[in-house]
């Protein structure tokens, strides 16, 4: 039984050659492996959100998904949403309405955001909860996320706009 | 329980192709373990409930994801067709609003994404949610293997808890809907905690066709989500409303008899007392819903145009 198996893995646009157990989770190779801490361990079944990264634009758990699948797609974390060093507008939302209290589950929430915004950039006060319905916060800042993901949305809309 | 946050050592493999899936099987017969999504298999490999020799990923196998409409009207889906592509298909949620929606309940958004209809049909456990809506659509579903093909109802898949008509050579590829010429209706209603990530504590699903006559049933399907140690179908229920015409007291005498049919398990989620009680009130609810679109609807009972369909939709309606 092969120990490791060389992969590569496309991470916030960077290309990485990796030598991983193939039974390794690909939340363990991001935190473990590459030092992307963002994604959090947290329940590692599938019922917390905190370990949410997009894959392809698909926001997905990532304890729940091998790295060696993760091949030959774009794995974006929250680091990847930084442009230039200055934060992602769905982070700065995020920081301004005081959505991020302990911030644990603030990364998996802000990709999260991002996957339902590229696809619905306009989305009611019911739909960002239903988009976001698989995330727990345990400091308990609902109201604030759906206001900052609201206030996200108004700021892209006007950025391109050109307001 | 044994939980641990690695998952025991495994051989990958990522085969391209369904014979080469087949080729696969047949040489580790027993000691190979197929890999649809992974979002339940990947939990049972941490609690070492199954601890494979060989994994064989299904996600590498393009043939296996499509969904499509056949010659003669009839609605195919591949086994790795992903809840999230079914709840978002149109030609799904124009033929089967509440197959669509199905999908849609799964899960979260990032469960809905990975989980797929063929990995929720092998699991085997009477508490996922895709086999009683399939089983009021009487569908079939194809096996394969390198001894050949076979096409298997729904009904009658299931052998036990936790035991399928699979054989360890063998693998799902498809789901095969057969096209209704009458005017039709269906819904699947499920109990259940927590919306966005829970498993079912009790679910029902109801298909209902109408008689040329316009005014009385002529076939219905009614199916259970944990309502048995398999998933269920309630024939006794079925065939007390079987050519006449949906009234209240017609759903409530169904339900009854669909209670009596079921033979629920006391669980940590619910007791059986319990589950016995929701199967009567879904059983009811789930054919109400199916009656009001068979005899509303022009056709089949279109969906919304939501972006997603999902029980903290308030634009979805009775559902709870």
């Amino acid at each position: 039984m092969k120990q490791r198996v060389p992969i590569s893995l496309t991470v916030n646009g960077e290309i990485h050659e990796l030598f991983i157990p193939p039974w390794q989770l690909l939340l363990d190779t991001l935190r473990d492996e590459l030092g992307l801490t963002g994604a959090k361990r947290c329940c590692i079944e599938g019922q917390c959100g905190a370990c949410t990264v997009l894959i392809d634009g698909k926001p997905i758990n990532s304890c729940l998904y091998l790295t060696i699948e993760a091949q030959n797609q774009e794995i974006v974390t929250a680091e990847g949403l930084v442009e230039d060093g200055k934060p992602h507008p769905i982070q700065k939302a995020f920081v301004e309405r005081g959505a991020v209290q302990c911030g644990f589950c603030t990364p998996g929430l802000v990709v999260a955001t991002k996957a339902l915004l590229d696809q619905n950039p306009n989305p009611t006060e019911d739909e960002i909860r239903i988009a976001l319905s698989g995330h727990l916060c345990r400091c308990g800042a609902y109201v604030q996320i759906t206001e900052a993901v609201m206030a996200a949305a108004r700021e892209t809309a006007q950025k391109e706009v050109g307001v | 329980m044994n939980y641990l946050r690695e998952l025991p050592k495994f051989e990958y493999l990522a085969p391209q192709s369904i014979p080469e899936v087949c080729e696969m099987l047949a040489a580790h017969e027993g000691e190979a373990k197929l890999m649809a999504g992974g979002t339940d298999l990947i939990i049972m490999m941490r609690r070492r409930e199954v601890v494979p020799h060989y994994l064989i990923g299904l996600k590498s196998v393009p043939e296996l994801n499509f969904i499509r409409e056949e010659k003669d009207g009839g609605l195919t889906i591949g086994a790795m067709a992903t809840s999230w592509e079914i709840q978002s298909s149109s030609l799904v949620r124009q033929r089967y609003d509440f197959l669509a929606k199905t999908a849609a309940d799964i899960g979260s958004i990032e469960n809905l994404h990975v989980s797929t209809i063929g990995g929720n049909l092998c699991d085997g456990f009477p508490c996922v949610d895709f086999p009683a809506p399939l089983l009021t659509l009487d569908a079939k579903v194809k096996l394969v293997s390198q001894r050949g093909e076979r096409i298997v109802p729904l009904d009658g898949f299931y052998l036990g808890y936790q035991k399928t008509a699979v054989e360890p050579d063998e693998l799902l590829t498809e789901i095969q809907i057969l096209p209704h010429n009458h005017r039709y209706g269906g819904a699947y209603i499920k109990f259940h905690d927590r919306h966005a990530i829970d498993i079912t504590t009790t679910g029902a699903g109801a298909f209902i066709t109408l008689d040329s006559d316009g005014q009385t049933a002529r076939d219905v399907k009614i199916a259970l989500t944990t309502s048995a140690p398999v998933p269920l179908r309630v024939k006794g229920a079925e065939a007390a409303l079987c050519g006449r015409k949906v009234t209240e007291e017609a759903t409530e005498e169904a339900g009854r008899i669909a209670s009596e049919e079921a033979s629920p398990r006391t669980s940590w989620r619910s007791t059986a007392e319990f589950r016995t009680k929701l199967v009567q009130v879904l059983v009811r609810r789930a054919l109400r819903q199916a009656w009001r679109k068979v005899t509303t609807s022009s056709s089949s009972g279109a969906a919304p145009d939501l972006w997603l369909m999902h029980p903290l939709d308030p634009r979805i309606g009775e559902n709870r």
